[in-house]
Parts: C-alpha cells; sequence; structure tokens
C-alpha cells in the first residue's frame, strides 16, 4: 500500500514535468499513451498493482489510484484545448478561394416560357390540354370552319402526310377534340406543338410552339376575352403596359380580334424600333369570340353556349420578352445559349 | 395590297393626317403594314383578309372609312358614247356550266387607238408599284384595283366565229399564256374559248393569240365570275397566282359584272373609242340577296355591351346593308352582294362591334363555376421528370420534329418511320422515329464550339407507322458525354461514361415510383456491342440505354464517346407506379457486417442482388457494393466484392449473435449460387 502511494507520488512529480514541457499535439498524444495506455500506460500498470493487495486495502488504494487518473486526464484535457485554441489562429483557410459550384441543368427558353404561360392561367382556373400533332384534316381544318379549298388555308401552309393527314398548323384541333369529348363549362389552354411549310429564318421555323385557349359556357362575352387576356398580358409583362384590340379574322372566330400590345423595348419613342418598327405596338395574340359554325360542328347550341378562343406563339412571345433576335436559335440548342437560361 | 390616298380621294373625301389615318384604319382592322409618302401621295400597305375580297380594291376600303368617318362615298358615273350595234350582234355567249360561271358579261369598244395612257392614269398605276403598259392594259387595271372587279380584254378580231364558250378543256388543249408559257390543259379547268380552242384561262391569265396589241381596234372586254373553288384548283396546279385569280378564289360580286364592265368601257372611250348597245349578260340562275336577322339582345350576349339602337341602324345603313322590317329591337337585314363574309348574326354583329371601336368594350371575367385538375397525370410526371433532369446536371434541348432519311438509315430505330408528302428539304422528310439523332446533332454542334461537356436531355414525341396507323409517342432521351460538373480546385473533375447515364435512370425510375424496374443485357440498334441494356418494368420494355455504335457517331462527325438512354414514356406511364407511404424511422440502432467475397469475373452484379432479395431477410435493412477490385492480390479473372449488409429490427436492438446468423445465411446462399469465396477463406 505504501509502496502503491509513493509510486503515485513519483508518477504525479514525473508528470507535472512532463505536462509544462508539451509543445503539440504529437508530445501531449505520447504522454497520454505513457500514461493513460489500456494495457502498458502507467495507470493499467497500477491498476495491476492494485490487484495483489490484501481485500482490505484495495478500496482506498483503488481511491488514490482513480483520483490520479482523474487528474491526469483534466490535465491532458486543458492542455488540449489550449492547443485546440491555438490552431485556429494558426492554420486559418483562405475563405476567399471559390465555393463547391453545383451544376444544374438549364431549362429551355420555351418551356421556361410556356411554363410561365401555363402558370398564370392555371391560377385563372384553367387546365392544360393536348392532343395528337399528326392531325385529320377534318380537325386542323373543317371542323375549325375551313372549307376546302378555301383560301383561308393559304395563311396556315401545311405539311401533309397524305390526302387526309397533315401535321397540324395550330393548336386549334384540340379545342375541337375537347368540345366533342366535353360539354360547357370548358375552360381550357392547349400549349403545344406545331408546323407550318415554312423554310427557317430569323423569325420562321417548319415547327414552333403555340399556346391556344378557349372558354365555353353560358353567358361567355367579348368583355370576358378582354379581361382575361388584360389579367394574362398584364401577368406576363408588365402591369403598367397598354393593350389594344383591333378586328380581323380567322375562320374559326366571330368576332375576331388581334392584340397587341404597347412596345416594352422602346416604349413608343422610337422611330426605328427593331422590335416594333416605330408603331410602338407589338403583336401578341388572335383571338375571337368562338364561331357559331365551330359550335355547330361539335354539337354545341350557339344560341345558349357562347366562348371565346385565343392564341399566340410561345416562340415569338419569347423572343419578345427576352430579346431574342433569331428564332432559330431555339432549335440549334447551343448549350451557351441553353446555359444562360439557367437562372429562370 | 397598295392602296394610293389620292386614289381613295375620287370616292370619299378625307381630310387627316397620316397618323390619323392609320389609326382610322387599324380601329377598323385594316391593319397597316407599311406606309410612305411618295409623289404628293400617301401609299399604304395593307394586310389582306381571306373572306373579304370586297376590300381588295380602292373603293372597298373607301367604304369602309366612309363609315368608319361617317362620310358619304361619292357617286361615280362612267358615261359612254354608243354605237348603233347590238354587242349580241357581234359576238354570242354561252356557259357550259353555270356553277363553275354563274354570270359572265361582255361589250365591245371599237375603233380604239392604242397607246400610252394619259398622265393621271399613269400615276394612279404608278401609284400602287406597276408599270403603266398601254391604255387598254392600264385600264383594266385601274378597274381592278379600284373596284376588285378582274376585266379581261380581248382583241375582237382574234375570235373566231364570233362566238365566246365557257368550258371545261377538252383532253389535249393547250394554251400560250399572255406570259408565253405554255400551258397544257386538263379537263377539270375552265377556259373561255371562242369556237375552235381555247383563248384564256378562265379567271387567271389570259392566251397570247388573243391578247390586245398595238394593231388592234376593236376590243372585247370580260366582266365575269367564276367558281371560286375551280379558279383555286386551276391556279395551284399550274403554279400560277394572279391579281384575277386571287381575287376570284376568293369571290366575285356577282352584282357588280355590268358595272365593272361599263367602267371599262366608258375610260376606254376616253382613248376614242365607240360602245356597242347593251352589254350582253348571261346569267342563268340569279339569286336573292342573303337576309340575316339580327336581335338586339344577342348584341349584348356576345359582346358584354348595350349598343344603342341607333347606332346600330345607322351602321347597317352605312355599310349599304338594306334594312328590311324592323320590329321591337329585331333587324331583318338584306346584304348586298360584294359581302360575301355577312351569312350569319355574328357576322353583322361584328360589324357593329367593329364600327363601334373594340377599345369601348369592358373588361369583365368569365365567372368560374367548376374547377378542374389543371392537368392530367402525364403531364405532372413529365414536369416531375423534367426537373429530375435538370437536378441531375442534364440541360434541356428541343429539336425539330423532322429527321433525314439518310440519318434514319443509319440509327436503325426499328420502326417504321413516316414520311411528309411536300417536306421543306430531303433532310427534314421524315418524321423521328427516336430523340437519339437529334441529340447527336447538338453533340457534335456544341462540340465543334468547344463544349467540353454535352449532357443533354429532350422531351418530346416520335413518331412511326404500323400498317395503315400513325403512332406518336412521348418519349425522353438523354445522352452523355465529356466532363461532369464544373472544374474545381478542391477536387479532379470526373468523365461521363456508361454508369453516369445507368444512375441517371435508375434515380429516375425510383423517383417515379417504378422501383420494381431491371436491366437485361440485350444487343439494340444504337448501341455497340456488349455494351447497352433494356430497361425493363413488369416484364415489359420501356426503354434502353448504352454506348452510341461508331457508325453512327461517324454519321454526325463525333470523335468522342457517347453514351445515350431513351424511354417510352407512353409505355411507362400506363404502368402503375407505387404510390408513396411513410414508414415510420426505426428507433432502434442498425448492425451492419462487410463482407467481402473473391468471385468470377463474369458473376454479375443483378443477379447476386437478385438472389440476396430472394432470401427475404426479415431485418436486412439495405445492403451495398461498397467496392470492387481486380488485380493483386486478387487472383486473375477473379474480382473482390465487397458488400456492406445492415440490419435492424423496428422493435428492439438486434443482438450480435442475430446478424451473424443472418450474415452466415447471406453467405452460404452465394457460396453456393455463385461458387464465391470469402476474402479471408483465400
Amino acid at each position: 500500500m505504501k509502496d502503491l502511494k509513493s509510486k503515485i507520488e513519483q508518477y504525479r512529480k514525473e508528470f507535472e514535468e512532463a505536462v509544462s514541457e508539451v509543445r503539440d499535439s504529437a508530445a501531449l498524444q505520447k504522454l497520454r499513451n505513457l500514461y493513460l495506455s489500456r494495457k502498458k500506460g502507467y495507470v493499467a500498470g497500477l491498476m495491476d498493482q492494485l490487484k495483489t493487495l490484501p481485500n482490505e486495502a484495495k478500496r482506498d488504494a483503488g481511491q488514490l489510484i482513480n483520483t490520479f487518473k482523474d487528474h491526469i486526464q483534466a490535465e491532458l484535457q486543458k492542455l488540449q484545448d489550449t492547443f485546440q485554441k491555438q490552431k485556429k489562429y494558426v492554420k486559418a483557410v483562405d475563405l476567399t478561394l471559390p465555393g463547391t459550384k453545383c451544376y444544374w441543368g438549364a431549362p429551355h427558353p420555351l418551356r421556361v416560357f410556356q411554363e410561365k404561360m401555363e402558370d398564370i392561367f392555371l391560377r385563372m382556373g384553367f387546365s392544360i390540354e393536348d392532343g395528337p400533332e399528326i392531325e385529320t384534316d377534318y380537325y386542323n381544318f373543317e371542323a375549325l370552319n375551313f372549307p376546302p379549298h378555301h383560301p383561308a388555308r393559304d395563311d396556315w401552309d401545311t405539311l401533309y402526310i397524305n390526302d387526309d393527314l397533315l401535321l397540324r398548323t395550330h393548336t386549334s384541333p384540340v379545342q375541337i377534340r375537347v368540345m366533342e369529348k366535353k360539354k360547357p363549362p370548358i375552360r381550357i389552354i392547349i400549349p403545344g406543338k406545331v408546323f407550318r411549310k415554312e423554310t427557317p429564318d430569323p423569325t420562321h421555323a417548319p415547327m414552333f410552339f403555340q399556346m391556344e385557349g378557349l372558354v365555353v359556357d353560358l353567358g361567355i362575352t367579348f368583355a370576358d376575352l378582354k379581361g382575361t387576356l388584360d389579367f394574362f398580358l398584364k401577368a406576363m409583362f408588365h402591369n403598367k403596359i397598354k393593350i389594344r384590340f383591333r378586328p380581323s379574322f380567322f375562320p374559326f372566330t366571330e368576332p375576331s380580334a388581334e392584340v397587341d400590345i404597347s412596345c416594352t423595348v422602346c416604349n413608343g419613342k422610337k422611330d426605328d424600333c427593331r422590335v416594333c418598327g416605330g408603331t410602338g405596338w407589338v403583336e401578341i395574340l388572335g383571338a375571337g369570340m368562338v364561331d357559331p359554325q365551330v359550335l355547330k360542328n361539335v354539337n354545341i347550341d350557339p344560341e345558349k353556349y357562347s366562348g371565346f378562343a385565343f392564341g399566340m406563339g410561345i416562340d415569338r412571345t419569347a423572343m419578345f420578352e427576352y430579346q431574342i433576335p433569331d428564332m432559330r436559335l431555339f432549335y440549334e440548342n447551343d448549350l451557351r445559349f441553353i446555359r444562360e437560361f439557367s437562372r429562370k | 395590297m397598295k392602296i394610293s390616298v389620292n386614289w381613295l380621294k375620287n370616292y370619299i373625301e378625307l381630310d387627316l393626317s397620316t397618323s390619323e389615318l392609320i389609326d382610322s384604319m387599324e380601329s377598323i382592322g385594316l391593319m397597316v403594314e407599311s406606309w410612305e409618302e411618295k409623289d404628293d401621295d400617301l401609299i399604304v400597305d395593307l394586310e389582306t383578309y381571306a373572306n373579304r375580297p370586297d376590300t381588295l380594291g380602292h373603293l372597298g376600303i373607301a367604304r369602309e372609312l366612309s363609315v368608319k368617318l361617317d362620310l358619304p362615298l361619292k357617286e361615280q358615273s362612267w358615261p359612254i358614247s354608243e354605237i348603233g350595234i347590238e354587242t349580241s350582234d357581234l359576238i354570242d355567249i354561252h356557259i357550259s356550266d353555270e356553277n363553275l360561271c354563274p354570270r359572265y358579261t361582255g361589250i365591245i369598244v371599237k375603233d380604239i387607238q392604242i397607246g400610252p395612257s394619259p398622265d393621271w392614269l399613269r400615276r394612279r398605276i404608278k401609284a400602287i408599284g406597276l408599270n403603266p403598259i398601254n391604255n387598254v392594259v392600264d385600264v383594266s387595271n385601274y378597274v381592278l384595283f379600284s373596284t376588285a372587279q378582274p376585266i379581261h380584254t380581248f382583241d375582237l378580231a382574234k375570235l373566231e366565229g364570233g362566238e365566246i364558250i365557257v368550258r371545261e378543256a377538252f383532253k389535249g388543249e393547250r394554251l400560250i399564256s399572255l406570259e408565253g408559257n405554255d400551258i397544257s390543259l386538263t379537263p377539270e379547268m375552265l377556259v373561255i374559248a371562242d369556237k375552235k380552242k381555247p383563248v384564256a384561262l378562265a379567271g387567271i391569265i389570259g392566251g397570247e393569240e388573243t391578247a390586245v396589241s398595238d394593231s388592234t381596234t376593236d376590243i372585247f372586254i370580260e366582266s365575269a365570275c367564276f367558281d371560286p373553288v375551280s379558279i383555286r384548283k386551276t391556279a395551284k396546279k399550274i403554279g400560277v397566282q394572279t391579281d384575277a385569280s386571287y381575287r376570284f378564289e376568293r369571290g366575285a360580286d356577282i352584282s357588280f359584272l355590268p358595272q365593272a364592265a361599263m367602267m371599262t368601257a366608258s375610260l376606254l372611250a376616253q382613248f376614242g373609242g365607240k360602245t356597242t348597245k347593251s352589254l350582253v349578260d348571261v346569267f342563268p340562275n340569279p339569286k336573292n340577296e342573303k337576309s340575316v336577322v339580327l336581335r338586339h339582345h344577342r348584341i349584348k350576349e356576345l359582346l358584354g355591351l348595350d349598343i344603342e339602337e341607333e347606332f346600330i341602324t345607322r351602321t347597317i345603313a352605312m355599310l349599304g346593308f338594306s334594312i328590311d322590317q324592323q320590329q321591337q329591337k329585331i333587324w331583318q337585314i338584306k346584304v348586298p352582294s360584294f359581302r360575301i363574309d355577312i351569312e350569319r348574326e355574328a357576322d353583322i354583329i361584328e360589324e357593329i362591334a367593329r364600327f363601334y371601336g373594340y377599345d369601348k368594350i369592358p373588361l369583365t371575367l368569365p365567372p368560374l363555376k367548376e374547377l378542374e385538375p389543371g392537368m392530367d397525370q402525364e403531364r405532372v410526371r413529365i414536369n416531375e421528370l423534367r426537373q429530375m433532369m435538370l437536378h441531375s446536371g442534364y440541360d434541356e434541348v428541343v429539336n425539330f420534329s423532322f429527321n433525314d432519311p439518310a440519318k434514319e438509315m443509319v440509327l436503325k430505330s426499328g420502326k417504321v418511320p413516316i414520311p411528309i408528302r411536300n417536306p421543306i428539304s430531303t433532310v427534314t422528310s421524315l418524321l423521328r422515329t427516336t430523340l437519339i439523332g437529334g441529340l447527336l446533332e447538338n453533340v457534335a454542334w456544341n462540340i465543334n464550339r468547344g463544349a467540353d461537356r454535352v449532357h443533354i436531355f429532350e422531351v418530346g414525341k416520335t413518331y412511326f407507322s404500323q400498317g395503315d396507323n400513325t403512332h406518336e409517342e412521348q418519349t425522353l432521351a438523354f445522352v452523355t458525354t465529356g466532363f461532369v460538373g464544373f472544374e474545381h480546385w478542391q477536387k479532379k473533375r470526373k468523365k461521363a461514361d456508361f454508369f453516369h447515364l445507368k444512375g441517371t435512370c435508375e434515380a429516375l425510375m425510383s423517383q417515379l415510383g417504378y422501383e420494381s424496374f431491371s436491366f437485361k443485357t440485350k444487343e439494340v440498334g444504337f448501341f455497340e456491342e456488349e455494351q447497352a441494356l433494356l430497361l425493363h418494368l413488369k416484364g415489359e420494355k420501356v426503354g434502353c440505354l448504352g454506348m452510341i455504335k461508331r457508325e453512327i457517331l461517324d454519321a454526325y462527325s463525333i470523335k468522342r464517346t457517347v453514351w445515350a438512354a431513351e424511354l417510352n414514356l407512353s409505355n411507362l406511364f400506363q404502368k402503375q407506379h407505387q404510390t408513396f407511404h411513410f414508414s415510420p424511422i426505426g428507433r432502434f440502432p442498425s448492425v451492419s457486417r462487410d463482407v467481402s467475397f473473391i468471385v468470377d469475373q463474369d458473376v454479375r452484379y443483378q443477379d447476386i442482388k437478385q438472389t440476396v432479395e430472394k432470401l427475404s431477410i426479415p431485418f436486412l435493412e439495405s445492403f451495398y457494393l461498397q467496392d470492387r477490385f481486380m488485380g493483386s492480390p486478387v487472383p486473375k479473372g477473379k474480382v473482390s466484392l465487397s458488400f456492406r449488409f445492415i440490419f435492424r429490427h423496428p422493435g428492439k436492438t438486434l443482438l450480435a449473435e442475430e446478424a451473424d446468423s443472418y450474415q452466415t445465411q447471406i453467405i452460404n446462399a452465394l457460396k453456393t449460387g455463385f461458387h464465391f469465396l470469402l476474402r479471408e477463406e483465400e
């Protein structure tokens, strides 16, 4: 017992000396091993010695060893804390180095723009519909009040598969398909791919995207059409744009209108504005009240129900919004162009 | 169509500034595409509408403006000097089919001096961008661009037999046109013929032989109308569009024919000619004027705005419509023959709205009475899928739906492509059967422009035919080549490989709720041998992925290796996906066991995975391949695989012995199934 006591005293002395000389973590670890290593440390040795003592002495001796062990642990911890504190100041990293960048894919601008348009109409309670891209002459033309061989078809230059099948020239055939299936109230938009026999140039492409809208119900008026498009266009572009409705002609609407918005590029102040040509207006939409013949074609009574329809080019409108000068950029898929829209 | 404002002043007293005039025109739908001031005149180029042939002349435009500006139309008179001969004494008119030619009028001007037109006429002709030719041609053009009624003039002396026959061509007949083209006529083409031969293609173009020349003295003036469909078909067939055919295709004013003939005769009389008495007028079946009923309440119902009765009555009258009867806010309206577009009440309401002003219609919103889901499941899923692709670092592209037959041959999608009958070019003459072709074009384009990475995807339709039917399939495809992610100082940049692509496939499938997918090795048209997998779900193929064949890459001039995947979304979305359920998180600690095996190199991971799954070990929460290693110290032809198995019991802490026994079960199964050797047994 006495032996043990003096041994502890000796260790303690040695420890105090050793601790005062520790300057770094490695030395600290060495010291820790010397005293606390589970198999060969001094404390372990003391514990072995404890086992040889008579039982009545074990309790006091054990207490002595534990106190000693606690003391060592506390001292070592203190030292370690000091080192850690110092470390922060000594080994600071250059925090101005660039962070790890996450590579997110960029959505195609036409999709971005289409979704933006869809969102506004979804908020107004519209549903999204679509239909086949290979259409019959009936749905693409006849049901929409284009008689066979009518010159009105010239404005819709068509790519044909055969005498009856064609690539839809507008999303309007989906109006017919939906009205055949569903009775009013109908409140839909139809975004989709359409085709024309056009050679690509800065403002034309043989394939592009359109969005059509259709509302049919009891008591739908031209004023409702104006209100709906007014809300949409202001949400889409700017609350302060001016909107102009002027008479036009489409076989499937009567009365028909074309809708212009004030040029947001020059605000009507530049005579040679590339976007509005100095007129101050940019044509955005075609619209009108659903022609009574179109309603009859789908067995909806035009005396009871009325409706409005509108359509716009997604490409053209996106070109206006983002000031993209050439429509072909959308279909070249140059990633430098697409990647610009990673923030959209 | 070019309109001269000075010319308009023949019909209407205009005193407006340029911008006032343009605003007035546009407010009623006469869209000004451009305008220019020239020779003290203002020339505006107007957009035309297929349903408004009456506005294809200055008179029609003046009529529109007169209503808008509330100004009267000036009366025109066309004096003539007659001789004592009846027109019918000199010429006989026969119409073979009154459906194809409902009315034909004609008159003769004799003793005319062919020569240059007077200044006023030359000015008019030049103003609308045409070249003056001689007094006769200029007069016909003047009448056409004044009244929209096409006029044709023949040299009377060259019409054989004193006869005009409007008939369909006989097989084998030919006509040399005014422009010198030799046209081979077919029986459905309507011609004007004399006793012996066709002298004009009715309503489209005249013949050279009977054309007015410097030596002409007597002229037969034709003012007729023809079936629009017949004119359009013939004009399309011979590939000609003239100012006349453009108007006849849209419809002529059948009542106006005699006036147009008289106007022409009167103008020609100014050049010394004398007109035969009473024009010939063959009009087998005159029709009554169209009658349309307009109800006042329908205006409010369609426009959402009350318009005063007085405005309606006045507008109708100014448009040249006559009111037959008016009682209790109902108008019975007779429509003049020049307005072929007006047939129904809605058409009249448009006229009222147009002149009242679209800008005066208020803004309201259609009441929402029913709510619908907004979009169908397919659209929802496509949107989700696009977001997943973007998050996986793929950029989105949109390609044309066309393909080049040469490329289609190389791609060998295994589907029958649909040809376009009238494509814009050969390289766009098919509809694409796969999205991969377009994506490879994009890869080539971007590599050529210095891209060191191309990871792109497209969602869109592919098309194919099967028997007589055409099909459209919603498809997703993506390709990957080059570096992954950005360059960064902390880590080395990885390059895309097969597993980069496959990882995206796996992530998509599990995110979409199709956990039970599997891959099968199989040769696929697009891909190199042994470098392709089919993606299967519930026993059906839903996609494929692999390394694009060298010969395909060569066709697109791509030198790099490209991996691609294509998924048939139409098929995929038909499969029931697992709906999401919340499962409680484990409250007790898990026990994990790492096991390394040495196994033959050709043992497939998917088989190992299925063997373990088949054991249905109750508390095996998950397991995965941690490491795969070949080469020393692993013997040749073998591979070392290290798995981690994680066990967890939902209701208690698993004992080490329990985990041990599951581990043994797994090891035994793999040993018997694949001759696995534990690393430590080696």
